[in-house]
């Protein structure tokens, strides 16, 4: 918390509530819808393939949700976390492989990817973040489900028809 | 799907001469997805009638406009090279000696797309000049009013600063500006972008020291790229230089330059007397 | 030409590495810089090590400052490839040593651009 002072140049006696009631309009002027989408875009651009649209539209709730996150660790405490069915996570896991995908794709490999798009995209948000900050590495399980009370900002979207969402969650331990 | 066989062979086909990118087979998807805002924005319905009507009427303006649609991000710094570095190892040392202390440096870049030629320029101007802020000026120009508002915002994404700027240049020259990086302030100052339509008469303008006229000529037929480069050189102090892009020349085209050999790349000096 | 490729991704390891190889690179793969270092210090010293930030054991900006501390692999040129893309950073790995900083995501030219400018893009392999 310390550094939350740090960032926000608080005064001593500024409270815990005062500096809750600080933080959120500020990460909202930082880090909105359409920079979580930019950065997102230019992932799946990039990795995923080079026509691959992420279409801003809600779909279904996800059935079986696999998802995959990274922490972030400074000013501001909380997670990036992008959430799918487990169809589409092998699906991308896939793409982000090309001519390297085995026929057979093991579980580790579907992680790996979901972990790795869940870094880029974390590392990316941090930047926009006020820093520094320190992002821990990916982990995939089950995480808390998007749309939560602890939503910060979050998009929901198509990727070939199937739901997707990422949510910057947070503040984390606050 | 709208686009056919024949439509999208005539695409690759154009993308390949022009820009020497090749599109695989089973990229319909992509030139859908990236010629389909033009179709629209020239109020056509679709990309095949996009694609049929400039095979049908050839111009510049929208073949440029396909071919950039299907190369960007591919829009590097530093494209090729050989045309930026010998401008601080070559072009810059001949006009500081044939010109004064107190003169200023004027450079025209004239295709100037999202910015990367101008604020490449810029960068290496900065870097080998000392006060090159105040005695350099760059115009910028570019037949896309949409292509001047981004120069002049000077703003770029991830992957655009992933194209070929090296690293040391990103860190001195830029800053994050929430998730772009957008170019110093000293920088924007010396770049001055408005649009210019090259085969059309020219605004009044220079007389330029350095004209970058790159990757441009190539959609234009042989009495429009004569015209252009005639009315190029009336704006180019006589002991100027020229750069054109790795595939064209003036050579059989407009005989009043004098071709220079650069290191792998060429420039073109006004021939005397011509 | 030799590359060393350190990322904790395998998916990521495999994409880099696919793009070197095209370019001719005989490359080898580590998961973090401790297991890069061990292949350096196996006598294999690449042209080329393109590294990630975070990792677990240790750390790209590690990574790079072991090599650097190294004279015998001062020919080490080293490439971060991470997703780390505050200012601050890429000032850092610079002034750690590394030559060049790739953001991710990147694509396959994006990498192509900086072995041009590095000079480490054998001949042939320039489109």
């Amino acid at each position: 918390m310390y550094q939350e002072q740090w960032l926000f140049s608080a005064p001593a006696d500024t409270g815990e509530r005062r500096r809750r009631s600080d933080a959120a309009p500020l990460l909202a002027e930082l880090l909105d819808e359409a920079t979580v989408q930019g950065i997102a875009d230019e992932a799946w651009l990039a990795l995923v393939g080079e026509a691959e649209v992420l279409v801003p539209l809600p779909g279904e709730p996800v059935t079986d949700p696999i998802s995959s996150w990274v922490e972030i660790v400074g000013p501001w405490n909380g997670a990036v976390v992008l959430t799918c069915d487990r169809t589409t996570a092998e699906e991308l896991a896939r793409c982000l492989l090309r001519e390297h995908a085995p026929d057979v794709l093991d579980p580790e490999d579907v992680d790996d990817a979901l972990g790795e798009l869940a870094n880029v995209i974390g590392g990316n948000v941090k930047a926009v973040l006020p820093g520094p900050s320190v992002l821990g590495l990916p982990a995939v399980g089950a995480a808390p489900a998007p749309g939560g009370p602890t939503d910060t900002c979050r998009i929901d979207v198509l990727w070939r028809g199937r739901p997707l969402t990422v949510s910057v969650q947070g503040p984390a331990g606050a | 799907m709208t686009i056919t066989a024949t439509s999208f062979d005539w695409v690759r086909e154009l993308v390949h001469r022009e820009s020497a990118i090749v599109l695989q087979p089973g990229k319909e998807y992509l030139v859908e997805a990236r010629l389909l805002p033009i179709a629209r924005q020239m109020g056509m319905a679709d990309v095949g009638k996009l694609v049929d009507t400039v095979r049908q009427r050839p111009d510049p303006d929208s073949t440029r406009r396909i071919v950039e649609a299907l190369t960007t991000n591919e829009t590097s710094w530093f494209r090729d090279g050989d045309p930026f570095t010998t401008l601080t190892s070559t072009v810059l040392p001949a006009l500081q000696a044939s010109r004064g202390p107190h003169e200023r440096l004027q450079i025209w870049s004239a295709a100037c797309s999202s910015g990367q030629e101008p604020y490449t320029i810029a960068m290496l101007l900065e870097d080998a000049l000392p006060g090159a802020a105040a005695r350099v000026s760059i115009t910028a120009t570019d037949i896309s009013r949409e292509m001047v508002q981004r120069t002049k915002a000077g703003r770029f994404s991830q992957l655009e600063v992933n194209r070929g700027l090296p690293a040391p240049m990103l860190v001195r020259h830029f800053t994050r500006a929430g998730s772009e990086w957008e170019v110093s302030p000293a920088l924007r100052r010396m770049v001055t972008a408005s649009t210019c339509n090259l085969a059309a008469p020219l605004p009044r303008m220079g007389p330029f020291d350095v004209v970058y006229l790159r990757n441009v000529l190539i959609y234009f037929d042989l009495p429009t790229k004569q015209s252009i480069l005639r009315r190029v050189r009336e704006l180019m102090r006589p002991d100027g230089w020229l750069f054109l892009g790795a595939a064209e020349t003036t050579l059989g085209v407009d005989d009043s330059w004098e071709r220079v050999v650069l290191g792998r790349s060429s420039a073109y000096r006004p021939l005397k007397g011509a | 030409m030799r590359a060393l490729v350190i990322d904790d991704s395998r998916a990521m390891r495999r994409i880099v590495s696919g793009i070197l190889e095209g370019f001719g690179y005989e490359v080898r793969q580590a998961g973090h810089g401790r297991e890069g270092l061990d292949v350096l210090e196996q006598g294999w010293v690449p042209d080329l090590a393109c590294v990630d930030w975070n990792m677990p054991v240790m750390d790209g900006l590690q990574f790079v400052s072991a090599v650097r501390a190294n004279p015998a692999w001062r020919q080490v040129t080293i490439m971060m490839v991470t997703s780390e893309s505050e200012h601050t950073q890429i000032v850092r790995a610079l002034a750690a040593g590394a030559h060049e900083y790739v953001i991710k995501p990147f694509t396959a030219d994006a990498i192509r651009d900086k072995l041009a400018l590095l000079g480490l893009l054998p001949e042939g392999a320039s489109l």
